[in-house]
């Protein structure tokens, strides 16, 4: 769905939790500190009905579940309206396209992979630094329990005033995440190389989950939902061109026969980016908008030619073949708390623009990737960069 | 251990390398820095011991230090001052590896394993030149020269079977290792040492003593040492996935050996 504005914009995937949010989830109590950071962020934020949060979170220790369920609805408001009033100077502030931001979730895999049957959780593992995440094991055919997003989504419906996105986590991103072992054992037992085994056995998973995940989808849709985001941070985590084939098979098996405007997210390449993924990518009929992390590759120098934006190099790709739909475009680094200048930022989206010579309707701002690993503060500014920085790249080019 | 990931203390602490873009490893779930060559490689030799409690050592088991392979350093690295990649494997050689590793053969660090999966985890099946093998091999005859620890190089990730007996002929390190679900254990020949990486370091299925040991063929008669090893690193399993492994590699050692 295009927009009628030049550079719309779009939060992309996780937004930090508050200390309040996390502390009665595990079981800590609440601190002076904690709350004093509910009340002031809530101020700032113009968060509605705060004095019944501060009441609540007073009570410091043994909440309900029904008081940790409003905990967390007042944090989805919190993240909702971050995103709204990002870059709260600018004449028009906030992103257009919004989300909870991860609130009311564990996290992109551990909450869906929760919530569909056929999984048993092993343990922690490490993904980078000291960020872990939980693995799960297959140990049947999965299939649907409940529509693990529903409730996130009707909330986040109700509360926006932006549009409203949903995230959803993909079947290659769950399977590249999660141990193969029911699929590896069917498997194993064909008289196929080493490699063609592994890779029978994800192929086969990767299309009977996206048979769930589309099921999950649909009743997103029949509720409401109009902006689906496919996750697919693992897209390039294999990288044989079966592979690349499968993350096209995958999205097009999770919304076939659906109506919505769907997109896909990814990030993180391995060093050869992501032209590892075409053209098969485009395979991907169904899918309105590829939104990819670059500001991380990027330097931090003002300028629109090839030397300065070298993060921006495989957006050519799409430009190289005849892609005419939309981009979402990563703005700002997420793993570093380095903020880019508002300059460089805009620099950014005018080079996309340049080198994919598509209309700016058709380009989307964003962060590079989920901002769940920044401060609120950082996160926030952040945020307002996205914001800023689009608005400034409209006003060059209105001016040119 | 604290580091991050096995290429962070040099893109953190050896002069002529700053910190770039965060890079997926291979085909995990993991990530690094990508080292970026913007001067002359130069390391104090303290780059990675400073990332370790030195009481480890001290325990008195044999203390093993794990460190990228120059080909590995090469692939990943972006390069933007040595006019040749020979030049950057052996700059990396002689003025990173060979100090790092005379710091810690001093410190009492009684094996040095370099991992290589950048030569055989080639990106859809790109050969690697046979020429850098070699300087690799050169390289690493300076690293290792006069310095007293046993050296072991570890190929996984990809099938080392298209750069046999190259690896032996040519990597001056004791013991050369293989990843056994990727390379065919009858494809090895024979030689001197040998690390064997039997057990599947990327799957929760936790193999069986007798499984490990079937894994094995007739290898021990075709090499004068062997060392039962998971297949690569086993961070991409939990951790108790992981112990259960190891007691299970220690477990076929004794089936092995008849005890």
């Amino acid at each position: 769905m295009t927009d009628h504005k030049a550079f719309p914009t779009q939060e992309i995937g996780s937004l930090p939790k508050f200390s309040w949010r996390t502390k009665p989830f595990r079981q800590q109590p609440l601190e002076e500190g904690d709350i004093a950071v509910a009340r002031a962020w809530g101020r700032m934020l113009g968060v509605k009905n705060l004095e019944s949060l501060l009441r609540l979170l007073k009570k410091r220790s043994g909440f309900t579940d029904e008081e940790r369920r409003r905990i967390v609805e007042f944090s989805m408001l919190y993240a909702i309206a971050m995103q709204e009033k990002a870059g709260e100077h600018l004449r028009e502030p906030g992103l257009d396209l919004v989300w909870s931001g991860e609130q009311a979730r564990t996290e992109m895999y551990e909450t869906p992979v929760s919530n569909i049957k056929g999984f048993e959780f092993l343990g922690r593992v490490r993904s980078f630094d000291n960020k872990y995440w939980r693995e799960a094991s297959v140990r049947r055919k999965p299939a649907y329990l409940r529509d693990y997003h529903l409730d996130e989504f009707l909330y986040t419906k109700s509360h926006a005033r932006r549009r409203p996105k949903i995230p959803v986590t993909d079947a290659i991103t769950i399977v590249a995440w999660s141990d193969h072992y029911y699929y590896t054992r069917k498997w194993g037992r064909r008289s196929l190389a080493p490699a063609a085994k592994r890779f029978s056995a994800r192929r086969e998973m990767t299309l009977e989950l996206a048979g769930v995940i589309r099921r999950v989808v649909r009743d997103l849709l029949r509720r409401g939902a109009r902006e689906i985001q496919l996750d697919s941070p693992a897209a390039t985590q294999y990288q044989t061109v079966e592979d690349a084939k499968l993350v096209a098979e995958s999205f097009n098996e999770t919304t076939r026969g659906l109506d919505g405007t769907f997109s896909l997210h990814s990030c993180f390449p391995p060093k050869y980016g992501y032209g590892i993924l075409f053209p098969h990518l485009l395979e991907a009929k169904n899918c309105s908008r590829f939104s990819f992390e670059y500001a991380n590759r990027d330097g931090y120098a003002v300028g629109v030619d090839d030397g300065r934006r070298v993060g921006y190099e495989d957006l050519k790709l799409f430009r190289d073949y005849g892609y005419e739909k939309e981009l979402g475009v990563g703005v700002v680094h997420v793993h570093t708390d380095r903020l880019p200048t508002l300059a460089a930022v805009r620099d950014r989206i005018l080079y996309a623009q340049k080198v994919t010579d598509l209309p700016p309707e058709k380009i989307f701002v964003n962060p590079d990737c989920g901002l769940r690993t920044r401060s609120p503060e950082v996160a926030y500014e952040m945020l307002g960069l996205v914001a800023a920085g689009a608005d400034e790249a409209r006003e060059a080019l209105a001016g040119n | 251990m604290h580091w991050q990931d096995i290429l962070r203390p040099f893109t953190t602490s050896v002069k002529g390398v700053k910190k770039g873009a965060m890079v997926r490893w291979f085909n995990t779930n993991t990530f690094y820095f990508t080292p970026v060559v913007a001067g002359e490689l130069l390391s104090d030799g303290s780059a990675v011991s400073r990332t370790f409690n030195p009481s480890l050592v001290k325990s008195g088991a044999i203390t093993k230090v794990i460190l990228p392979d120059p080909l590995t350093f090469v692939e990943l690295a972006e390069n933007s001052y040595y006019t040749s990649r020979e030049r950057l494997i052996f700059a990396y050689c002689d003025n990173v590896l060979r100090p790092e590793v005379e710091h810690l053969s001093r410190m009492g660090i009684g094996y040095v394993q370099f991992s290589a999966p950048g030569v055989v985890a080639r990106f859809r099946g790109k050969p690697l030149p046979r020429a850098e093998l070699e300087q690799a091999g050169e390289g690493l005859r300076t690293v290792l020269k006069g310095v007293k620890v046993r050296s072991g190089y570890h190929t996984f990730f990809g099938d080392a079977a298209p750069y046999l007996p190259a690896l032996f002929d040519l990597i001056p390190t004791d013991d050369i290792g293989f990843d056994f679900t990727e390379t065919d254990p009858a494809s090895l020949g024979s030689g001197e040492g040998l690390i064997a990486g039997v057990a599947d370091a990327r799957s929760s299925y936790v193999e069986s003593a007798g499984e490990l040991a079937l894994r094995m063929g007739g290898l021990g008669e075709k090499f004068r040492k062997i060392t039962l090893a998971p297949s690569c690193d086993l961070q991409y399993v939990p951790r108790s996935v992981a112990d259960a492994k190891l007691r299970n590699l220690a477990a076929a050692r004794l089936r092995l050996i008849g005890k």
